[in-house]
Parts: C-alpha cells; structure tokens; sequence
C-alpha cells in the first residue's frame, strides 16, 4: 500500500484526427494539457513534476520531450521519458502515480500523444514483428528469409492468431466481433474527442467489409490517429480542496511475460498461445490485491479495456477477472456491457474507435477516471464507484492495470 | 525523504565492440549485480530498464529484454532517458513502499549505430533538424566557447581538468581499455585533433558498448542483504529550455535547480566542504566544470579549482574512462558507490563518506539529475 495516497483530479484530451496537419506534436500536446489544467482549475506553476511518453519510432522523433518541454508546462521542472511500446500511456500513468506516491512530489502531470501522421506506423511495427533479430544469425536464418516474416504483418498479424485462438477456446463467432466494434463505434459517436464516430453502423455494416487477415475485416480494425491525452495527479489532502470528486489510485501494475514473437517461426518462445495472457492475469491479481479487491466482477462498476481488435475485448474481459472463462460473447449478446447495462465497458468507444497508440493505453484509466467523477461525455446511467483502465502492448507481452476508486484506499487493510 | 539504499551493483567491462547480442550484455549485468548482493531473481519485485530504440534500431525494443532483464512476471517499466533517470524511478517505486526490491539496469551498444547521427534525431524536426548544424561536436565547442569567454578560462585550464580525467581513468580497472592514458600531457590534449573549436578531440569521450545494473531497496531490507549498503539521501530533476540560444550556455540552470532540490532533501547545507566526491556525467570536459560548477561544488568559472583541492572531481574518470548512453548515469552512480563502500581498488579516495552523481540527457545537458550518496555500514 502507497505511503502517500495519490489521486487524479482531472484528465484531458486533444482532438483526435487521422491526420491532425493543423498542429505539431508539441501544439497536439499542448491541446491535452491545457483541456486537462483547465478543468482542474490549477495554474502550470503548480505542477511540480512532468512525465511524458510516446511511442518512439513512430515520428521519427528521439526524446521529442526535449525540445516540446517549454510547450507542456516542463519548463526549469524535472521531466521523465517513460516509454513502452503500446502500454506507454499506461505506463506513463503508473510512473504518476509512483511519483506521487513516494512523497518526492505532490503534483505530477502525466502525458501520452502520438502524431502517427508524421511518420509510417506498419515500418515502425514491422522490426517488432521480426523479434530479437540478433538471435537469426545464431540460427542460419537470412536476411532475405527474415524479410519474407514481415509477411506477419504489424499487429494485425499477431491479433488474427489471437483472434483464431480466442475463437476456438471460447466458440465466438465473427457476428460477436462484430457485435463488440459495433457497440464501440456507437459509443464513440457520443464522446466528443473520439475519431470513429458511427452512430448507425449495424452487425450487417462491419461483416459486409473485406478480411484484412481472417478472421479480422476491415470494420473490425481500429484507425491510426493522432492525439494525446494527460492525467494530472496529486496527493489526497490536496485532491480534496480542488476537485468535486477525486478519484483515488488504489492499485497499479505492469507485469511482463516474455514476448510472444520470438522464434523465426513466428510460433513464439513459451507463449504458444497468445490469448492465454499470463501477465494479464497476473497484473490483474497484483493490482486488484493492492486496491483491496476481492472479487472484480461484482465490486467493479466500470471497466475500459485496451482492444483495437475486437477478439481482444472479448478476451481482456474475461482475463481480468470480469467475467468467467469463455463468457463475454454471451454478455456482450445480452448487453450486460453495453452503456446502460451492469458493467459497462469502454463507454468512450475504446481503441477499436479511436488509436493514439502512444496516448491510448492512458486514454483508458483517464476516462474511467471522469466516469467516476461524473464528467465523461457518455456518462454511464449508474453510479460509478470503482473503474479499471488497462492497456497492452509491446510483443503482446506488456500489461498495465490502474484500478482506481472514489474512496481512498481503506487503511485498516 | 526516506533513505533508499543500494545494496548491489554490476559493470560489464566496456568495450569498442563487445561482440555479445543484447540479451546476453543485459543479462550479464543483472545477473552480477543479483551475485554481488547475494540475491536471487525471485527476489525482485520491480525492474527498471533504461534502453532507447533509436539507439537499438527497432521498436519497442524493450520488449525483447524482458526475460534477459529478470523482469518475467515482474512488474515492469522503461525510461529513456539516462540509467540515473531509470534509477530515479526505482527510488519512486522503493519509496511508494509497493515493491521491496528494485532492479535498473542502462544499456546500449554504440558499435551498432553512430551515436553523433542518431543524435539529430534528439533536434527539434521543424528547424534544427533541417539545418543540420547541430550536433554533439557544435554544441559541445559553442558551450566550451561561452564558458571560457564568461569566466576568462584558458584552453590549457581546460586541457588539464581533462588530463586529470585521463589519468584517473587509467588507473580505473572498469574503464574502457582504450581510454586509459597514464602518460598524456597538456600538450597531447591541445595538440589533439580539433572536433568544433575550441573544443579538442582528447576532451571529448570515447563511445563504447556497455550495461550496467544497481539493486535499490528501502532501508530496513538494505540492511538485511548487507551490511555495508550506499544510502541515496537525496534527488534532483530538472530539465531546461531546449533552444541554446535561449541559455546560458556557460551556467547550467538545471543543474542548480535539481541540486538545490537533492541538497535540501538530504539536508546538505555547504556541498564545498560536506561532498567528498563528484562523479558527473558531463559530454565534455568543460560540462564536467559547468555541471560541477552548477552543483555548488565550487564557485562558479572556478571549476579548475577542484584538481587543486574539495570535493575529489571524478576519481573514477568520468565519461573519459568511456561513455555508453542510457549507461553513463548509472556508470557514475556505481563509481560513487564504490568509493564510499571502499571498494574503489586502486583509485580509493581515503575517507570518502559522502558524494553526489550526475545523470543528464538533451545537447549540452538539457535535463540533469543529480544524486546525493552517502557511505553506510563503515
């Protein structure tokens, strides 16, 4: 349990556009920081400490914190580059909330934001796909045969065998992933810094486009986009005097399993099977301990999960503990997920709607975080009391996992 | 703040080219600094990598360090910045009172990209990028220019702090082979090739392939695992404004700021007279003075005082025993620690009870951070 209990007061958001031409990074930036102090009503002078995080290779641009600092409060303030592939907003937001919990710091201002218009998302994914190439020469493999691997495409190629997985464990049906985008898209129509917004797509819509890799079509894929997104957080004493509704951080984790691309077979070293999700289950376990959660499917209201693809979704729900093994097509069926139903789930149309990679997997606890507060454009029907945000990402091995609360966490535990 | 103490630590010997793949680099490092502590990889609750993917040329590199880096079902995360910035991470973790146990390990192999172009990526794309008349070299002789002209420092001056630097890493076991020069002179210095005038060829550091690993835990499980643990009293962060133009490049503001912060946590009131030892990562060796200088180690444009007498100034050699980036802050942190354990065989400062190390990052030390060390058991 943290010594110093850290809270978030507020979260922002930039527009989010497949081509945001109309700024630089640092003005992107810029647009989520400032939507962010606005609302928690504080001056740049108070954040004492700066964190920033973005997918590295996606730009072209090393370290961009450096030259974007004066553009997002970090000016003569200390600054962290915290980065991890797809978990980096996820990431970001756990680096704050370690800031603030080890009392070094009582205002700490959290940032993820990727410009993917600036550069080739699939060139900068594809040398992921290929694993650690330094063990290919070890084992006679080419250069000319590594290049035939790229074949596996970027996510797309390792979310299919997931997907295929998933499939077979749990007998989903393409019409369930359908199901799953189309709740998504719906929902991104009424949150307003989202990018597909599709107010009237059908089941019929989404299976009615072409296969990009079977069993995914092309409905079924999220977008690039451009974004960022920013969490402020502070401690508890403080949190009480600005916000209406603070929203304490009681839990947090970011378990690595061994990347599941490894061998040049494509088949993956331990991790044969790609939706059994070791890490998540473990990340699960770590966070909901530390927040005090016995039992996740009945005392958590809200839930946003990381899930470009729609297998995904299905699949994260069920391995966080939300619902039993091979159940979440039937909630989703019954609308148990849907805005109005028990759980909801990615009320703001989730990353299926709306992908800054590098600010997606903060998008997340950000928004479950204004759920809570009672301030998120597509405000759930019923009372929110405790939220996950999670996010994955590198060789689909990284996990994070922000469970947070409008109660701090009970000391007697 | 609460004492964070370093129980263990690792240096994989630099080398030009290491000719080892990264996992097996890393895992040399966590794996050693694991031996030096007696601990085993269940005993980690957290690890810290610090690893940058342009350096590595791939993304999301760290995704394939996971298992040689001891993090397999740990929680786990990555800085890129500086090892010293890495580590200020594991101390955030260690102090939240989550984990119990942090591993950081920096690493990176400059024989497998050229540091100086992969740097331009580091500019602002819109101008300096395109211009294309910054690098390493540039700013490190603009800076050198602005300080020697500011304080009315001569080149010699300068030659000798760098000398200084050379022999000290001679005589430094850990320091890259090829850096070591027991026998260079003022004159090899200024002879030396020109990089950007002023600035000389020999005060400028040799780029080579390196890992290093620090274990940090809170004070009362220190204690279990050692008896002769390096408290961290105090940290500092700061990063300054990017454009040079719009510094002082003689002074380093940054510098000031996150040592005043460290200083004020550990309650150190005179760094003159209370640090025995500084291990800075400076780029060059007029940043070593100006980062130095910035401290409060000495007074400012003094900074060649520090051969003559106070706080030893890199007894280790600083970056002119080598310089690994994502590496050099940790490299410095390890020095540090190992003067005050005792340890420092061949190059012991006698009586050393407290040091500060320096990490930075950014053209001509943008973001510094600065630790402030002190010796334990004995």
């Amino acid at each position: 349990m943290a010594k110093v209990q850290p809270a978030i007061i507020s979260s922002g958001f930039s527009e989010h556009a497949s081509k945001r031409s109309d700024v630089n990074m640092a003005e992107l930036v810029n647009e989520a920081v400032e939507n962010c102090i606005q609302m928690a009503n504080i001056d740049w002078k108070d954040i004492d400490f700066v964190i920033n995080g973005n997918m590295p290779a996606f730009e072209g641009a090393n370290m961009p914190e450096l030259w974007m600092g004066d553009h997002i409060a970090a000016k003569n303030k200390p600054m962290l580059r915290v980065t991890t592939g797809g978990t980096t907003g996820g990431s970001v937001t756990i680096a704050g909330y370690y800031a603030v919990a080890s009392g070094l710091y009582e205002t700490v201002l959290a940032i993820g934001f990727e410009q993917q218009s600036c550069g080739d998302t699939a060139i900068g994914l594809a040398s992921v796909a290929l694993g650690e190439v330094t063990i290919y020469p070890d084992v006679g493999y080419d250069f000319a045969r590594m290049r035939s691997n790229l074949g596996a495409g970027a996510a797309i190629g390792v979310a299919s065998y997931q997907a295929m997985n998933y499939m077979a464990r749990s007998k989903a049906t393409e019409e369930d992933l359908a199901r799953v985008v189309v709740q998504n898209r719906r929902n991104a129509a009424k949150t307003w810094w989202t990018h597909l917004k599709m107010p009237t797509i059908t089941i019929e819509d989404v299976l009615d486009t072409p296969y990009i890799s079977y069993p995914l079509r092309f409905g079924m894929v999220c977008p690039a986009t451009d974004g960022a997104c920013a969490i402020l957080y502070t401690t508890e004493e403080k949190a009480r005097q600005i916000a209406d509704i603070p929203v304490y951080v009681n839990g947090v984790a970011s378990v690595a399993n061994e990347p599941a691309i490894l061998a040049p077979n494509m088949g993956g070293a331990g991790q044969v099977d790609p939706c059994e999700q070791l890490g998540a289950m473990k990340s699960a376990e770590l966070a909901y301990g530390q927040a005090g959660i016995s039992f996740p499917n009945k005392e958590i209201d809200y839930v946003e999960v990381y899930s470009p693809f729609p297998n995904q979704e299905l699949m994260w729900v069920e391995r966080l503990g939300l619902f039993e093994e091979n159940m979440a097509p039937e909630a989703y069926r019954n609308g148990i997920t849907a805005w109005n139903g028990e759980l909801p789930v990615n009320c703001s149309g989730g990353v299926n709607s709306t992908n800054a990679i590098g600010a997606s997997a903060m998008e997340r606890p950000a928004e479950a975080a204004l759920q809570i507060m009672g301030k998120a454009s597509n405000q759930v029907p019923k009372t929110v009391h405790t939220a996950m945000g999670h996010g994955w990402g590198g060789a689909i091995n990284f996990i994070t996992h922000v469970v947070m609360s409008d109660e701090p966490q009970r000391k007697w535990r | 703040m609460e004492k964070v103490g370093i129980v263990g630590y690792y240096q994989v010997k630099p080398d030009l080219d290491a000719m080892m793949s990264p996992p097996e680099m890393i895992f040399n490092a966590v794996r050693g600094a694991l031996d030096s502590a007696g601990l085993k990889r269940k005993d980690i609750s957290t690890v810290i990598g610090c690893t940058n993917d342009y350096y590595d040329g791939k993304t999301i590199s760290n995704a394939f360090k996971v298992d040689a880096g001891g993090a397999y079902m740990k929680d786990e995360s990555k800085v890129e910045f500086d090892g010293a910035h890495a580590a200020l991470y594991g101390v955030f973790r260690i102090l939240s009172g989550n984990h119990k146990l942090a591993m950081i390990y920096g690493y990176s192999m400059p024989s497998c990209f050229n540091y100086e172009a992969v740097r331009i990526l580091e500019l602002d794309p819109t101008f300096d990028r395109t211009v294309s008349l910054l690098n390493s070299y540039s700013a490190g002789g603009m800076q050198m220019r602005a300080y020697m002209k500011k304080f009315n420092v001569s080149l010699e001056d300068i030659a000798k702090v760098a000398v200084n630097s050379i022999k000290n890493a001679a005589k430094n076991p850990s320091a890259l082979p090829e850096a070591q020069r027991s026998d260079i002179s003022v004159g090899d210095v200024l002879e030396s090739e020109i990089l950007c005038s002023p600035l000389r060829k020999l005060m400028y550091p040799i780029l080579c392939d390196g890992t290093a690993a620090i274990i940090l835990a809170p004070e009362k499980q220190s204690l279990k695992i050692t008896d002769n643990p390096v408290w961290i009293t105090g940290v500092g962060n700061c990063q300054d404004t990017y454009y040079l133009g719009e510094r002082d490049l003689s002074i380093s503001t940054s510098m000031e700021i996150a040592a005043n912060k460290a200083y004020k946590i550990a309650g150190i009131n005179d760094p003159k007279k209370e640090i025995d030892i500084a291990e800075i990562f400076g780029h060059t060796t007029c940043e070593d003075l100006i980062l130095a200088e910035a401290a409060g180690l000495c007074e400012k444009g003094n900074g060649t005082s520090l051969l003559d007498g106070g706080p030893a100034l890199n007894p280790s050699g600083g970056t002119m025993s080598g310089l690994t980036p994502c590496v050099c802050g940790l490299t410095r942190i390890i020095e540090a620690v190992k003067q005050l354990r005792g340890e420092a065989t061949g190059y012991q400062i006698s009586g050393a009870k407290k040091a500060v190390a320096t990490g930075q990052v950014g053209f001509c030390a943008q973001n510094n951070i600065l630790y402030v060390l002190e010796g334990g058991g004995n």
